[in-house]
């Protein structure tokens, strides 16, 4: 049990827990709604700016995007490309606005754009969607670390991340999810810096990596225990540097790039972090600092995974790493790579960072989707008149509510990639909120069935595409379906309001809030 | 409608108008949305043609595109996973730079 407990690994992991705890603990008064959900809106700069970089940088990024990669080759390292565009589109069109505007939740924007309560529900409807696409893969990442390394079976995986989070954000509410959130980016970057300067001192080169791994054709040795059929896995170099590896046609990369580009503006919990920045100002800044650390990121995330697939080819790692390579699949890489990097030391850094990848993408994930059902359900639609307090016990029990069904949704997805995954939670957002957002901020001809029919629309096409593509025709079948559905939400927005002509009469006020200089500082 | 300025929103009832018969907006809020969406487009249009220029050169040139430029670097790898990832913080660095100038304009132009 006290070898156990030594494990470099377990160190790390309860030197993490122990700090979110003690966290929590320092930030659990929560006496008004606005403390609840964005942390009394006290937020600086730097401090937003790590938290959005922390809710942004998942496990997706963490695990998925170095898996892709090793899996993939360019063709993976291409949807990084695509995941580092959304941010910046966010900070030119929507960051600034957003935060003049100030409200609780992203419903809160369309209720108030079009004083509805039913554009308010059906916005929570999509919110619980993608939050759901969302958190089912940070769930999977957390579950298959926690069995591949800690011997724990993927279920109790599941419901361990759960119960922690419901502590985790329950307790702490915005304020304690913000600053744990900007802690644990920075614990996971040190991991991908730390796991940078072992691969260069260990020689992996990029230039020279990619070249070996170009020249390689045939069966990687030393796989062949680990193989469903009992052969060395065959591997072309060729074809994993070239792109077509995964993505077959022109069309199928320019739909991702559409999806995944889009998408950023649509995340709800990446539009609420901009409502806890003091300033329309400190909000543009905040979104600077998180694209810095965003790119960092996503480069060095993509060299990680070229150095797992040079690691696994050149047939000099260790039994244990060419096991966990080939049982643990592309979203264990990471880890993977920094047990052959920098042995057990380096493994519980990224075991830790992982976690704190996956932690700090939840909880936001949790917070947003609690605003939905406290705030924007309970408090605003079905009981008007409560109080402050009641308010905050609601957004409670709703992150129990929410611990439950993304536990359950954790478990349908045991086998999928995660990088993938949240590929297509980007795409609902981007057929969805983003054209709404887009649209709501910059035009003043938008009605309220025009934003409800866009948001139907987007979602529903979405849908269809993603679980139902056998029911279209061939050139209608997208591994990542934004060319269709990404020009329909936008489409059906601007279609029924231009049919439609109800503006709202108070729309000219709403730009001027949004826009003007004089809300700049709030 | 809250008033400009105050913490949070306050829900209001409010009609609806047709568009037609919408009043302008009022002159400043309509120069800052207008200098402001001609920043963010411009930008933004410029940088959409660096991001589908990649797989357009890698679809219809190849050659090119697949050039080994030192060891086993090509082109586009290169420029998909570090030159882009520049290119997001810059372009969002020049668009916050322009923006805070303009403030400062308006700021002038108002004492």
């Amino acid at each position: 049990m006290m070898k156990a407990l030594l494990e470099p690994k377990m160190i790390m992991t309860i030197a993490l827990m122990g700090t979110i705890v003690y966290i929590t603990y320092l930030t659990k008064k929560n006496t008004t709604a606005s403390d609840f959900f964005v942390g009394g809106r006290s937020f600086g700069w730097f401090t937003n700016g790590s938290a959005i970089g922390g809710d942004y940088l998942s496990a997706a990024t963490f695990l998925g995007i170095a898996g892709l990669t090793f899996q993939l080759g360019y063709d993976g390292a291409y949807y990084a490309f695509c995941f580092s565009i959304g941010l910046t589109l966010l900070a030119i069109f929507v960051a600034g606005p957003l935060r003049r505007f100030g409200a609780f939740t992203v419903a809160d924007f369309l209720a108030y754009r079009f004083h509805s309560k039913r554009a308010r529900l059906v916005a929570v409807a999509v919110v619980l969607a993608i939050s759901g696409f969302y958190a089912a893969p940070q769930l999977l990442g957390a579950a298959q670390i926690l069995s591949m390394f800690f011997g724990t079976s993927y279920e109790f995986g599941i419901i361990f991340t759960c119960v922690v989070m419901i502590f985790y954000v329950g307790i702490g509410g915005m304020k304690g999810t913000t600053i744990n959130q900007a802690l644990e980016l920075w614990i996971r970057l040190g991991a991908f810096v730390v796991m940078l300067i072992a691969a260069m001192y260990s020689g992996l080169h990029y230039d020279k990596i990619l070249a070996a791994i170009n020249s390689f054709s045939g069966p990687i040795t030393g796989t062949s225990p680990y193989a469903l059929d009992g052969k060395d896995i065959n591997f072309d170099g060729a074809a994993w540097t070239g792109t077509g590896f995964y993505f077959p046609t022109f069309w199928q990369t320019i739909s991702m790039t559409i999806g995944l580009a889009l998408g950023t503006i649509g995340l709800p919990h990446i539009l609420l972090r901009f409502y806890t920045n003091p300033s329309a100002k400190a909000a543009r800044k905040s979104a600077l600092m998180a694209i810095g650390i965003a790119s960092t990121f996503f480069l060095l995330a993509v060299f990680l995974g070229v150095v797992g697939r040079a690691i696994f080819i050149s047939g000099t790692a260790s039994e244990e790493v060419m096991r966990d390579l080939v049982l643990g699949g592309n979203n264990m890489v990471i880890p993977t790579t920094a047990l052959a990097l920098g042995g057990k030391w380096l493994l519980g850094l990224v075991i830790a960072g992982a976690f704190a990848a996956i932690f700090s993408n939840l909880s936001g994930l949790f917070i947003t989707s609690s605003g939905a059902l406290a705030h924007d359900l309970y408090a605003t639609v079905m009981k008007k008149d409560i109080t402050q307090k009641q308010r905050v016990i609601a957004a409670k029990v709703s992150i129990v509510l929410l611990g439950i069904i993304y536990g359950a949704l954790g478990l349908l997805v045991k086998d999928a990639s995660i990088g993938h995954l949240v590929a297509l939670a980007f795409t609902v957002a981007a057929s969805t909120f983003t054209p709404i957002f887009i649209l709501g901020i910059w035009w003043r001809g938008m009605t309220e069935r025009g934003a409800i029919a866009g948001l139907l629309i987007g979602l529903g096409v979405s849908m269809w595409m993603i679980f139902l593509p056998g029911t279209l025709p061939s050139f209608l079948q997208f591994k990542i379906p934004g060319i269709v559905t990404v020009p329909a939400g936008f489409l059906s927005v601007i279609i029924v309001s231009l049919l439609d002509r109800k503006v709202p009469a108070d729309v000219n006020d709403f730009m001027k809030r949004v826009h003007s200089k004089e809300s700049e500082t709030v | 409608m809250a008033e400009v300025g105050s913490n949070d929103y306050e829900y209001v009832e409010a009609g609806t108008i047709d568009i037609k018969d919408l009043p302008p907006l009022d002159a400043t809020t309509n120069k800052i949305m207008k200098d402001e969406l001609t920043t963010g487009f411009g930008l933004t249009v410029f940088y959409f043609i660096l991001i589908f220029s990649i797989p357009i050169m890698n679809w219809f040139a190849p050659e090119f595109a697949f050039k080994k430029i030192w060891g086993g670097m090509t082109v586009t790898w290169f420029v998909t996973t570090v030159i882009m990832m520049a290119m997001a913080f810059i372009i969002a660095y020049v668009h916050t730079t322009l923006y805070e100038k303009r403030i400062k304009k308006y700021e002038v132009a108002n004492k």
